[in-house]
């Protein structure tokens, strides 16, 4: 059994959203500043004053790496993690599809695919962007 | 300049591998006893005790017997032993104590922990949010700050592997180190990936094992039983907002600013300086740790490694017992014990020579600069 995100926590509205085709993450109030998992008060204002705001699924690539050795039961190796920074400015840790370790590259421009793995948890992967 | 007013008096350590029937307490109060031996100190002369990745800082003192004046115990983690150095210092300094025990046990081996899975609190703890995708581990947040490198800079594997080998070679000439057999480059190339691309000979080892250093006054130091190591020049920073992820600098902001001032404080250059010990808990971390502290520049670090500058006999030798990569993981620990042997000669095989400088160095979200010296100023 693969380890699931814990999806009725503080970022419940993020995994809420995901069942939705949205990708939902925190904005501040006073700066506008977004943010990613869920905080009581922003890093860069310190305001904690916020909502939770659909964003444009869509980033780059800025780095990724290939797990060999398996840490996680349901995982088998080798899989790929990139690191993706949303258009937005929210960092995510997330899966490649449609594309091998050896296509990526830094900046290459990605959008999200919204992948159910349970009939309650739908986690948020990326693939390469044909229009950019 | 004023001269350094705090230095290393003794320092000690256990033996290092597996080592089922001793606990972190034990191991910790086996190399305090040796550090004591070593300075000519009892226990009745510490005053004040830092523990580090020992469970309990009340327990370990009464396991040893002692009511020092102050007390502290710090987390786990490898970026507390230049703080602990440091922080030393600044209690000596301020009056607060005179004479410092730091005390690491690390029984991590035959305890079973493992970088990487369920359990992985890496960093700021955050690590669980990304279980799901699989990411998990130091080992592949190091991965993911090497791929960028690579990619910026054409680092190769050849420049990696150069750094394990040195190490390798140097701890051939090390009785504790726990790895002693060379390997070749075509080795490196074939040991297994973890997470690529780093390979197995690109991670630290870990073990079991125990390290003290008694930090007095150079006054002090001075009626001890060796010469002084003397702590001539230290920093610190952070990159502790937006930690979860790799820094876009690969830390060279804040490396920048502790090399800036502790080599002012020391009073020295690069120039000066005859050996470094760089935290290695991956390869990688070599590479970031000679550009962020000025060895080399932006970029350059695969290219210096390979022109073999690290290696005993070159301009730099780095990690001379071998390191983590070799010796053992102790978190930097045994890095500053063995800083302080070159420093006082008494590294037979493995000397530098003429060791007036030594540079420890340790890249992380806290990062440290110490530079010890053969003399006061």
């Amino acid at each position: 059994m693969r380890l699931l995100p814990t999806i009725d926590g503080p970022d419940a509205a993020f995994w809420q959203g995901l069942r939705r085709r949205q990708v939902r993450v925190q904005r501040c109030h006073a700066c506008g500043a977004h943010r990613f998992p869920a905080t009581a008060c922003c890093a860069q204002c310190r305001s904690g004053e916020r909502d939770w705001v659909a964003v444009a699924p869509v980033g780059v690539i800025e780095t990724w790496c290939v797990f060999h050795r398996a840490y996680f039961d349901g995982l088998p190796v080798p899989y790929v993690v990139i690191q993706v920074r949303l258009d937005c400015g929210v960092r995510l840790y997330s899966n490649p599809t449609g594309v091998e370790a050896h296509g990526l590259r830094i900046g290459m421009p990605v959008e999200g695919v919204f992948e159910d793995v349970t009939p309650d948890v739908t986690l948020l992967k990326f693939k390469p962007r044909k229009d950019a | 300049m004023i001269g350094a007013d705090c230095a290393i008096a003794g320092v000690g350590h256990t033996t290092y591998g597996k080592l089922p029937e001793v606990d972190a307490y034990a191991l910790g109060l086996w190399a305090l006893k040796d550090a004591l031996g070593d300075a000519g100190l009892g226990f009745e002369d510490i005053d004040g005790l830092i523990v580090n990745r020992i469970p309990d800082y009340q327990r370990f003192c009464e396991i040893a017997g002692i009511n020092p004046a102050y007390v502290n115990i710090t987390p786990g983690q490898g970026r507390f032993s230049g703080i602990c150095i440091q922080t030393a210092t600044a209690l000596i300094r301020s009056g607060i104590a005179t004479t410092v025990a730091l005390v690491y046990g690390n029984n991590g081996r035959s305890a079973g922990d493992r970088y990487g899975g369920a359990a992985d609190t890496y960093g700021s703890g955050g690590a669980g949010d990304w279980f799901a995708y699989g990411m998990t581990s130091p080992g592949a947040f190091h991965a993911l700050m090497l791929r960028r490198h690579i990619e910026l800079y054409g680092t190769t594997p050849d420049q990696l592997g150069t750094i394990a080998k040195t190490f390798r070679d140097h701890a051939t000439l090390n009785p504790s180190a726990v790895m002693r057999a060379p390997f070749t480059l075509a080795d490196y190339h074939a040991s297994r990936w973890i997470c690529e691309p780093l390979h197995l000979l690109d991670y630290c080892l870990i073990n079991d094992g125990g390290v003290a250093l008694i930090v007095t006054s150079a006054e002090r130091a001075r009626d001890c039983r060796h010469p002084p190591v003397y702590v001539r020049g230290y920093g610190m920073a952070t990159t502790l907002a937006g930690s979860t992820f790799p820094p876009d600098d690969f830390w060279r902001g804040s490396m920048r600013t502790a090399c800036a001032r502790s080599f002012e404080m020391a009073d020295v250059s690069h120039a000066d300086i005859s050996s470094l010990m760089i935290y290695d808990n991956f390869t990688p971390t070599v590479l970031f740790s000679l550009e962020g502290n000025g060895y080399c520049g932006e970029g350059e670090s695969g290219a210096f490694v390979a022109e073999g500058h690290l290696a005993l006999g070159a301009r730099y030798p780095t990690n001379t017992s071998g390191g983590h990569l070799s010796e053992s993981y102790m978190q930097g620990w045994a890095l500053n014990l063995e800083a302080a042997l070159q420093v006082r000669g008494a590294c037979d095989g493995r000397q530098v020579k003429d060791c007036a400088f030594v540079h420890y160095m340790a890249a992380a979200p806290v990062v440290s600069s110490i530079v010890y010296g053969r003399d006061p100023s």
